[in-house]
């Protein structure tokens, strides 16, 4: 629809249009009018903090201190600090398990989900619900199956005869980083199972008819007609999901807080610790920006994908 | 031992089955947990014998949560913020889903584009200036500060899914709608958004949610008790008393109802709203 093409409401020949009938016709008036609030606020509350982060990590900044420009400072403590480099392995490693399960998992469900059966629907629901449940419950939910003495996970096992004693999941060093994943991979895997799902079912019967009617089996209706039609959807989901795990730091928060030793800190929470508990703003600001280059490569990416689809 | 089809069909079918079964108890096992705690008297809670079912199921729990804590407050405050922020990112989000998609001017794509950015900019970046930000013009401890924070992730996420539904909307209703002299406003009012009830509805439920649960913003910039939300108030529980996971289970049993609730009665647009959205095609 262009300017010339848009028609203009019946009126008599002299009456002058007013205001707001000029207004609501001009296309471009309108989409400024329409524009601004949404340009207003995410001026103020995502595009100027962004920046001020990026001035924030070449400064010494604490809580009711004035900033003090340090240049790079911040980031060469970082980098020169084996914590540092621990705390980043963690991340990479939290964030890279963390999606290849919930993939898995969520591929399986999809499948199985996909499957003509009876009661499908009760099943759907079922799957779905962890992910209506709100990240910091889900959390503080798991932090009780997880309790050493009176957690369910303890109980059942030892009843099971499979342990002899309650293990402290979050406390013991070589499960601590698996027992925060699990939360993550409990919570998270709807959010994969729902875009898998919908890109089963988009997929046409015809394709899986004629592979029948070919001889193919299962396995290789799977490799050959499955994987190759779902290769947009898993990147897409893949892509999106790395952005959100790598930021997230609300189940490390509440389940460990990056104990033990580090063990399951990741980079987003030693920032909020640093800037909550030290009041080290300036150097929780270029902890941050160490992330965002792995981020931003995501970002583009993603944006690229996403709008070539959408075709705005 | 080759199958025919039909069989290694039936197998895959049977092996499915057994997979669904382990995923639903994994999938309801930790929620099972919560009720059956938040039923439970603290004897049996940390009696050192595993049991699976409350044997003289009480209230007791919900009873402490309602008298002796502050999560009526809290949950309160938590509605408030969400329904706010929720309504004021429907506004803008369709004023401006519809401006991306159905008028053409200037700087359009590079709005879209932006927009894109502005969604996946994380949280745990941004709260740090936006703590500066927030006192500077003095909304730190305040509801409304909460929810002008909020609008930073809810209006990009909503205007985008949006503007996918707007699209689906044959253009040619509008064009008729014009041609019989009804203004843009009115095309967008009377037509679009009509038609777009259940994207509406869809748009409503993830900002509602996303206020719901948001964590980081509100742990920063709101300390005192009178406006916490659930997310910052209830795991405060944990320092306050040392026999607190019958109340606590009672609480997160209570704060996971608003999402769940929406989600059983709207869930079937909720997900083709969710996968049109986000993975169109």
């Amino acid at each position: 629809m262009t300017d010339a093409t848009a028609p203009q409401p019946s009126r008599g020949p002299n009456q002058q249009p007013t205001l707001w009938e000029y207004i609501s016709n001009d296309v471009r008036t309108l989409a400024f009018l329409f524009l601004l609030p949404t340009v207003l606020v995410l001026t103020c509350v995502v595009l100027y903090p962004f920046f001020y982060a990026l001035l924030l990590s070449f400064q010494d900044k604490s809580p009711g201190v004035p900033a003090r420009f340090i240049g790079l400072k911040n980031y060469i403590e970082l980098l020169s600090d084996n914590e540092f480099q621990q705390i980043f392995y963690n991340t990479v490693w939290y964030t890279v398990v963390a999606v290849s399960i919930k993939f898995a998992i969520g591929l399986t469900s999809a499948m199985v989900l996909n499957q003509p059966r009876r009661f499908n629907n009760i099943y759907r629901t079922i799957l779905f619900v962890p992910w209506a449940v709100p990240t910091v419950i889900a959390s503080l939910i798991w932090l009780w199956v997880y309790n050493e003495f009176n957690g369910l996970l303890n109980l059942l096992l030892v009843d099971l005869g499979l342990l002899d004693y309650g293990v402290a999941w979050l406390a013991e060093p070589k499960l601590a980083m698996w027992s925060v994943i699990a939360v993550v991979v409990w919570n998270g895997t709807p959010f994969y199972t729902m875009h898998f799902l919908a890109g089963l079912q988009s997929i046409p019967k015809e394709l899986y008819e004629a592979a029948e009617i070919d001889g193919a089996g299962e396995l290789h209706k799977f490799w050959h007609i499955t994987i190759p039609s779902m290769a947009p959807v898993f990147t897409i989901t893949v892509m999106l999901s790395t952005v959100f795990t790598s930021t997230s730091i609300v189940v490390v928060n509440i389940l460990t807080n990056g104990a033990p030793a580090n063990l399951t800190q990741i980079l987003p929470n030693e920032s909020f610790s640093l800037t909550i508990e030290a009041g080290r703003m300036g150097l929780g600001s270029a902890i941050n920006m160490m992330l965002f280059p792995f981020l931003v490569v995501f970002i583009i990416l993603l944006t690229r994908r996403l709008l070539s689809k959408d075709g705005g | 031992m080759t199958l025919t089809q039909n069989q290694s069909k039936t197998l895959v079918r049977g092996v499915g089955g057994v997979i669904l079964f382990v995923l639903i108890v994994w999938t309801l096992a930790p929620l099972y947990w919560m009720l059956v705690t938040s039923l439970k008297n603290n004897t049996e809670i940390y009696s050192p014998d595993s049991n699976f079912w409350p044997i003289n199921p009480t209230l007791d729990n919900y009873r402490t949560l309602f008298n002796e804590t502050n999560f009526l407050i809290y949950f309160r405050n938590s509605l408030i913020v969400a329904a706010v922020t929720t309504l004021l990112s429907l506004i803008l989000s369709a004023l401006g889903a519809y401006a991306l998609t159905r008028l053409r001017f200037p700087g359009r794509k590079f709005f879209a584009r932006a927009l894109v950015y502005t969604y996946l900019m994380p949280s745990s970046l941004l709260f740090i200036p936006l703590l500066i930000i927030i006192r500077s013009v003095g909304l730190q401890n305040s509801l409304e500060g909460l929810v002008f924070a909020y609008l930073g992730f809810t209006v990009p996420f909503c205007t985008w899914l949006l503007m996918g539904y707007f699209m689906s909307i044959p253009i040619e209703l509008e064009e008729s709608a014009m041609i019989d002299g009804c203004s843009r406003l009115g095309v967008l009012f009377r037509i679009v958004l009509p038609l777009t009830v259940p994207a509406l509805a869809v748009v409503a439920f993830f900002s509602f949610t996303l206020s719901w649960n948001e964590f980081i913003y509100a742990s920063v910039l709101v300390a005192d008790t009178d406006v916490r939300t659930i997310p910052t108030g209830i795991p405060n529980f944990i320092v306050e008393d040392v026999f607190f996971w019958g109340p606590m289970m009672a609480s997160t049993l209570i704060s996971s109802l608003p999402p769940l609730i929406v989600y059983f009665l709207f869930q079937r647009f909720l997900i083709t709203g969710l996968t049109l959205g986000a993975v169109k095609g």
